[in-house]
């Protein structure tokens, strides 16, 4: 396995339409976040795509209306699980506007299309334009109520209440208004001006015809109505996760609070019941948390928080210990040594040397290794007898024996750092471990 | 002694301002207080301080936070450096404000001396860095996995000496400890970290812009 950071991002971000920086629809835009491709490549694919038979032009308004309009990235928040993750509401990216006006330039391309064209009549060219008003209103009525599925999604946003509006309604019966009367059109087209004794057949297509445009135009209310019922089961669950942790947030941070007011005159002890609860607020409220048993980095977030809470440096005072970890893996026998010698460091740097005490680990990818540091006196690892089972023993003897190293540096003026390498085993490829 | 640094002091918290006030040495004066983005960023273009320090999750404007206000004050950079200041030490939050033009960041368990010598630092024009900023920093350059840059003009990837920088800092090494360690002198530690700032702030790497991206920080 790879130790990939999985601090920044999430491996696939989830397919949604942004809101900011699209163009038309933000599909193209949505594509690119997805597929972790360039945008300015998307959008090329799909111009290359659309003289194709269209397949451009018609993949992108497949997923313009398939697709639900929203943030990539607080979509991807949202499908982790709410327990896991941060509570803090994540900041928005204000950027200053740059809006193009594409509505107004496709629809004055339309215009100057349609100048073009009747240019074209009246100057001779022979233009079959009996199809053309039919088309051009069934297109209309399609266009008018397809597109209430983005403008719906676009006004939930703002009003999540808000279901059938009247303009919405409004589109729907426009739609299928339109849409008939350019049916009828057509099927007056195909018919001629006189009855005729296939009228009955026509007659009978026509209102096949006429039934497929109606639900055509149909489905896109359906499929907002599905879409909506989904989203809003979710969301229910999604609030009563979040009400419970939030219950939970107040229980312990209220407990807290009564315990130092009832303590207020043992101020070590005040102090770290602060400091315990400042990291238990910090990581429900910054961290997105993994599942348990699944990272090094949250294992040694737990020794670091009983070392916090159980030792005291010489002075009987709380030490906080500064940690920073670069990179994770699933842990294993190796690293599990690992992490029991960095908490008898700790432990020697919080009991015996001086803060701030510091915590390095850095997941590489044939090592892991971690520096614990603080600013104590120092002392001289030969002077340290022999049966002294602490540093020698449960530090440097529990690292080596997994083939690792351990060197210990103290100077009077620097401090003590204890430097702690173990190699990485690889894994095979059914995850036995040896 | 030099003058005072100036300093324009924004957090929505009244009793952190406080706090923080009375904890600044004498170097360093308040000249002014806001407690929202839009306040912010009026008052930072009154006063152009030297230097503003800014609380990352801020009230009001768009929603944006401290990045907002960096953002709506682009044009006074040259002039006004942003210090970041932030309870949270969340990656994403550090990258935003740090990608918006922020010259460092600094959690708010900072002690008083520690953070006067920072607002110094930035006013002189260098960059601070955190432990935590710094193992960012590798993570998200992949400096961990041995993805180093060859050439100095790579943007997406750290120089050899300055992974070592970054390292030394995340492990809690001052810049004279650092410098001391490598033996090379403190305003070459300063090189280094502010050639990784930029870095952080230009580079098109892979796991800055797909999360950037995905934010449309770009």
């Amino acid at each position: 396995m790879h130790p990939t950071p999985t601090v920044v991002a999430p491996r696939r971000l989830p397919l949604r339409r942004p809101a900011r920086g699209r163009v038309f629809g933000g599909v193209a835009l949505g594509l690119a976040a997805h597929l972790d491709v360039p945008v300015a490549l998307v959008r090329l694919g799909f111009v290359l795509l659309t003289p194709v038979a269209g397949i451009g032009a018609l993949l992108y308004a497949f997923w313009w209306l398939a697709v639900p309009a929203g943030d990539p990235a607080d979509a991807a928040q949202e499908v982790r699980p709410s327990a896991l993750t941060r509570l803090a509401r994540r900041q928005a990216i204000v950027e200053p506007g740059r809006r193009i006006p594409v509505t107004d330039i496709a629809i004055g391309g339309l215009l100057v299309v349609a100048a073009a064209l009747l240019i074209a009549v009246r100057s001779g060219a022979d233009v079959q334009a009996d199809w053309l008003l039919p088309a051009v209103i069934v297109l209309a009525g399609l266009w008018l109520a397809w597109s209430q599925l983005d403008a719906v999604q676009r006004g939930r946003l703002r009003d999540r209440a808000g279901g059938r509006t009247p303009v919405s309604l409004l589109r729907v019966a426009g739609g299928i208004l339109l849409a008939g009367v350019g049916v009828l059109l057509f099927v007056g087209l195909a018919s001629g001006e006189g009855v005729e004794a296939a009228t009955l057949v026509q007659s009978i297509i026509a209102a096949v015809v006429m039934l497929g445009g109606v639900a055509l135009v149909l489905t896109p209310w359906w499929l907002r109505l599905v879409r909506e019922l989904g989203d809003e089961r979710a969301a229910r669950a999604r609030e009563s996760e979040r009400a419970d942790i939030a219950a939970h947030l107040h229980d312990s941070v209220l407990q807290t609070l009564a315990l130092i007011r009832s303590r207020a005159d043992d101020s070590a002890e005040v102090a770290r019941m602060a400091r315990a609860q400042e990291r238990e607020l910090r990581e429900w409220l910054y961290d997105d948390r993994p599942a348990p048993g699944t990272s090094v980095a949250a294992a040694l977030r737990g020794i670091v928080a009983e070392v916090e809470d159980s030792r005291s440096g010489p002075s009987g005072d709380p030490v906080a210990i500064e940690s920073v970890v670069v990179g994770d893996r699933v842990p294993d026998a190796d690293t599990e040594a690992l992490l029991q010698a960095t908490r008898e460091a700790l432990v020697n740097a919080v009991v015996h040397g001086r803060p701030p005490v510091s915590l390095y680990l850095e997941v590489g990818t044939s090592e892991v290794e971690v520096f614990v540091r603080d600013h104590g006196d120092g002392f001289d690892l030969d002077e340290v007898g022999t049966d002294r089972f602490g540093v020698r023993e449960s530090i440097i003897g529990r690292v080596r024996r997994r083939g690792g190293t351990a060197k210990v540096t103290s100077s009077p003026e620097r401090g003590t750092e204890v430097h702690l390498v173990v190699p990485i085993r690889a894994v095979d490829d059914e995850g036995v471990q040896p | 002694m030099t003058d005072a640094v100036d300093v324009v002091l924004v957090d929505d918290h009244h009793m952190f301002r406080t706090g923080v006030k009375a904890s600044l040495d004498a170097g360093v004066r308040v000249v002014g207080e806001a407690d929202s983005v839009d306040e912010a960023i009026r008052l930072v273009r009154e006063l152009r301080p030297p230097v503003v320090l800014l609380d990352v999750h801020l009230p009001g404007g768009d929603g944006g936070g401290g990045a907002e206000v960096i953002k709506a004050c682009t044009d006074l950079l040259g002039e006004t450096r942003f210090l970041a200041l932030s309870v949270s030490d969340a990656s994403e939050d550090v990258v935003a404000v740090i990608r918006a033009g922020a010259r460092g960041y600094v959690t708010k368990a900072i002690d008083g001396t520690d953070l006067s010598d920072a607002v110094r630092r930035v006013a002189g024009g260098d960059a601070v860095f955190s432990p935590r900023l710094a193992g960012f920093v590798l993570d998200a350059f992949g400096a961990a996995a041995g993805d180093v840059a060859i050439g100095d003009d790579e943007l997406d990837r750290l120089s050899a000496r300055e992974r070592e920088v970054m390292r030394l800092i995340a492990r809690g090494y001052s810049y004279r400890e650092v410098a001391s360690e490598l033996f090379i002198s403190i305003k070459t530690v300063e090189t280094h970290v502010s050639a990784v700032l930029r870095k952080l702030q230009l580079s098109s790497r892979h796991e800055l812009t797909r999360w950037a991206a995905a934010r449309r920080l770009l």
